[in-house]
């Protein structure tokens, strides 16, 4: 387990992405809410860019009591991405496919050490 | 002139085996020179008892199979490279034209509700019907997701189709060329 230096803390605002190569993987590291994530670049699905896609916010259905739909709407709180080859969505904070949770992208820590920004390989 | 060929051809063949027969015994001399520590020395007893000793037990740590480990190097690090940056997209702030937004928008909610809709007048309507059509738009191209109505919003379905038959009437379209547009452009 290697701590290798992606940048520095300024460089990545809320809501900025890198894809970056570390070694013979790539990694898309995100920032979202204050937080960092980084996952493999590589779709479950097939292999596609898995992080470059759509960051779009969760889709909520909102029920009365009795069950019937209100509408759907964004969630203000849950991002997702989505892999622009096929459309497999993933949950930014657990890298889960959305449509089944089984599927889950190989996630990466990511720690900051005062202006720095290091991925765990 | 044969004769003289016959003995030279004499002398040559009686020359041949002399010296293959000096060159016949080296090579066997060097053969079993190579040959004979593997198949005529036998280990001693004692070196047999420690190769059996050594077989049960192990190499033990300082034992010079162990001491004789050479150092694998270390991994080289992997390389870091940037691909892509991806900036985050523009998010609209909280400005002052959105509080009077939503200023204008309680006042007119408040005459709509108090049946006074003779209050804004057609131009003043098509002035901010026109505003909200382009500044719309331009978010949808800028990628900015927002439904363009509340999901609790009191707008109805018969609303809508009003608001939309105008406008598309406006700009002279047919509801086929928006379905022909929505289609060949995936939206």
């Amino acid at each position: 387990m290697t701590e290798q230096f992606i940048g520095k803390l300024s460089e990545f605002k809320d809501g900025d992405r890198q894809i970056i190569r570390i070694g013979d993987d790539e990694v898309g590291v995100f920032r979202h809410g204050g937080e960092f994530y980084a996952y493999s670049n590589f779709c479950l699905h097939a292999g596609g860019p898995a992080c470059e896609g759509l960051m779009i916010a969760r889709v909520e259905e909102h029920l009365r009591p009795d069950k019937t739909s209100m509408g759907l709407s964004f969630s203000p709180t849950d991002m997702n991405f989505v892999c622009p080859w096929h459309g497999y969505e993933y949950d930014m904070k657990t890298g889960a496919c959305v449509a089944d949770k089984r599927l889950k992208l190989r996630r990466y820590d990511v720690k900051c050490k005062g202006d720095e920004v290091y991925v765990v390989v | 002139m044969s004769k003289v060929a016959t003995k030279k051809a004499t002398t040559k063949k009686a020359a041949a085996p002399k010296v293959a027969a000096k060159k016949t015994p080296v090579k066997k001399a060097a053969a079993s020179k190579t040959l004979a520590p593997a198949f005529a020395t036998e280990p001693s007893p004692s070196e047999k008892a420690a190769f059996v000793k050594a077989m049960w037990h192990g190499v033990q740590p300082k034992a010079e199979a162990g001491a004789k480990k050479t150092k694998t190097p270390k991994a080289a690090a992997p390389k870091v490279e940037v691909l892509r940056k991806i900036p985050a997209k523009k998010a609209p702030v909280n400005t002052a034209l959105s509080a009077q937004a939503l200023a204008l928008a309680k006042l007119i909610e408040k005459a709509f509700v108090a049946d006074e809709i003779d209050q804004l007048q057609p131009h003043a309507l098509q002035a901010l019907m026109e505003a909200l059509c382009r500044t719309y738009a331009a978010q949808v191209e800028a990628d900015i997701h927002e439904g363009v109505i509340s999901h609790n919003s009191l707008v109805s379905a018969t609303d809508v189709m009003v608001v939309c038959g105008a406008l598309l009437k406006a700009v002279d379209l047919q509801v086929f060329e928006l379905g022909m547009w929505q289609t060949w452009s995936g939206r």
